[in-house]
């Protein structure tokens, strides 16, 4: 092993980075990936985001209302003193309910 | 377009949705959200709807990143014209879910509730206020009186009061326009299941075209006018079933003025995307109004009433009322949570003691929303007899009313993968 002599005291790697260069390199490798996963990050957390809103909309007019039950509403109340008597009354089945049609035959 | 449709009657507007082929890349989105598989057309080919499987739910339209979907009823002007008519009272349906929605054409917030705002731009346009939560909580009487008495029936053997027929459980909710027609055009045989309540809406236009007719606006039916204004592009065709000239029945069996032509219970439909283009073409302003009231009795409405917007509110605003009504005690609580968000089947079970017959009673509810995605593991079920529910609720868009097709348009719809496959569209 001694015998060899080496030609050169230091031979230069080409695949040796700095650490400056290790640095560099590494960041962007890391900003890469980082793109998209904060991209889908923030798809994902802003997904259904007016369906969320509006949801909140309606529920907040629902906890500010002074009445919260159907069958508290004066006016409802006024409407089957007045008009038609009580739920599934003839005046309500003739007004309020309905029928349905098969539509299916049709389609086949 | 001259292709015979088979699967609406005489009168129905058929095809309230068209795909405009100009504007359509072929891109495929529609067909991720169509319930029915209505829409054809190869990947990268103008895509066709079948207006026969159509059920003019809207979700396409509201979804398409391209905009080619498109509403073939417009009747802005029609109304604009009757508003300026002095000879007509224009009743306006308010729908619970467009209340949160409108503001945002007018530069507000998502999700900013303006019902004040809106009174006073409609009322300054020229409407009364027939709001659809005050039909919302007539519903719930309707519908939850019916559920009772389905319910005793199933579980005690309670006869009708007249000896009427009583249908069977589970009882479905019978609210959205576009579900009804799904069953009709799927699953016929489940029509017994649907409560046999009207819509909201055409409650609604009933009750304003009698009682308010007669009571509170005190004119002669024929000349109110009543516009459904709809978070729906399916309530369109609601509107135009044959069936529902039930005011105009009414007031002629009654001994009433005989109309020249029969009159529909609800006139014409806008969505909120119509309002606010409505509004805007008579320089109101939604967003810079003052908060009014509504200024009729049809404007008092409950907290119940207007969650049904909200996929679970129906539910939610019918087990209130039943819980009341079966237990005879109020609730500590109102709120189910378990019917709440954005799961795609919600169940819940409530215990309570029916005070009528004494006994302890277990109700299991269900709520169903996205039916496209949802819907066929529990019709299955019922129709095979084995399904563990009494009452479901079922509405066809994600999220319930308030992400209907009408609505405004905010990108490209509710969901996040969505955004990113129309991008590998070649166009």
């Amino acid at each position: 092993m001694s015998e060899k002599k080496k030609p050169y005291d230091y031979v230069e790697s080409p695949f040796m980075l700095t650490r400056r260069e290790f640095v560099i390199i590494g960041g962007i490798i890391i900003a890469l990936l980082a793109v998209p996963v904060v991209w889908l990050r923030s798809a994902l957390v802003n997904r259904n985001y007016y369906i969320k809103a509006r949801t909140k909309g309606l529920y907040q007019d629902d906890v500010s209302s002074k009445i919260r039950m159907s069958h508290e509403n004066p006016a409802i109340a006024r409407f089957y003193k007045e008009f038609a008597g009580h739920p599934l009354s003839a005046v309500s089945e003739e007004l309020l309910h309905t029928t349905y049609v098969n539509r299916m035959n049709a389609l086949s | 377009m001259n292709v015979e449709v088979k699967t609406y009657r005489k009168g129905e507007i058929p095809g309230i949705i068209a795909i405009d082929g100009q504007n359509c890349r072929g891109c495929d989105a529609c067909k991720r959200y169509c319930p029915t598989g209505a829409i054809t057309g190869m990947f990268g080919a103008t895509h066709r709807i079948d207006r026969d499987r159509c059920i003019s739910c809207g979700q396409c339209l509201i979804n398409c990143p391209f905009g080619a979907p498109y509403e073939t009823v417009d009747t802005v002007e029609e109304v604009q014209a009757k508003l300026g008519d002095k000879r007509y009272t224009v009743a306006a349906i308010i729908a619970p879910a467009v209340r949160v929605a409108v503001g945002e054409p007018f530069g507000l917030p998502a999700g900013s509730l303006v019902t004040g705002k809106m009174y006073g731009a409609m009322r300054k346009a020229g409407f009364v206020i027939v709001d659809n939560n005050f039909a919302a909580d007539l519903t719930i009487m309707e519908e939850g009186t019916e559920f009772i008495q389905r319910a005793r029936h199933a579980l005690f053997g309670e006869k009708a009061e007249h000896g009427g027929e009583i249908g069977p459980l589970p009882q479905f909710t019978s609210c959205c326009p576009a579900w009804v027609r799904f069953v009709e055009t799927n699953y016929p045989s489940l029509i017994p299941h649907l409560s046999s309540a009207k819509s909201p809406q055409q409650m609604a236009g009933a009750v304003a075209k009698t009682y308010g007719a007669e009571r509170i606006f005190k004119v002669d039916p024929e000349f109110i006018y009543t516009v459904g204004v709809m978070p729906c592009t399916a309530k369109k065709f609601e509107a135009s079933r044959p069936e529902f000239q039930s005011a105009c029945n009414f007031v002629k069996e009654r001994g009433g003025a005989s109309p020249g032509t029969p009159y529909p219970d609800v006139d014409t439909v806008l969505t909120t995307r119509d309002l606010a283009r409505l509004l805007k073409r008579m320089k109101i302003d939604l967003a810079a109004e003052n908060n009014a009231e509504g200024g009729t009795l049809f404007a008092e409405y409950t907290g119940a009433g207007t969650i049904f917007g909200n996929t679970g509110g129906v539910m939610e605003a019918a087990l209130r009322t039943a819980y009341v009504v079966l237990t005879g005690n109020n609730l500590a609580k109102l709120e189910f949570e378990e019917v709440r968000g954005l799961r795609g089947v919600k169940s819940a079970s409530i215990q309570l003691r029916d005070a009528k017959y004494g006994k302890d009673v277990t109700l299991k509810v269900a709520v169903v929303h996205d039916i496209r995605a949802n819907i066929r593991p529990i019709v299955e079920d019922v129709l095979a007899g084995r399904s563990p529910y009494h009452f479901i609720e079922v509405m066809n868009c994600p999220g319930g009313c308030i992400n209907g097709g009408g609505q405004p348009i905010c990108d490209t719809g509710s969901s996040w993968i969505g955004r990113i496959l129309p991008s590998f569209a070649w166009s």
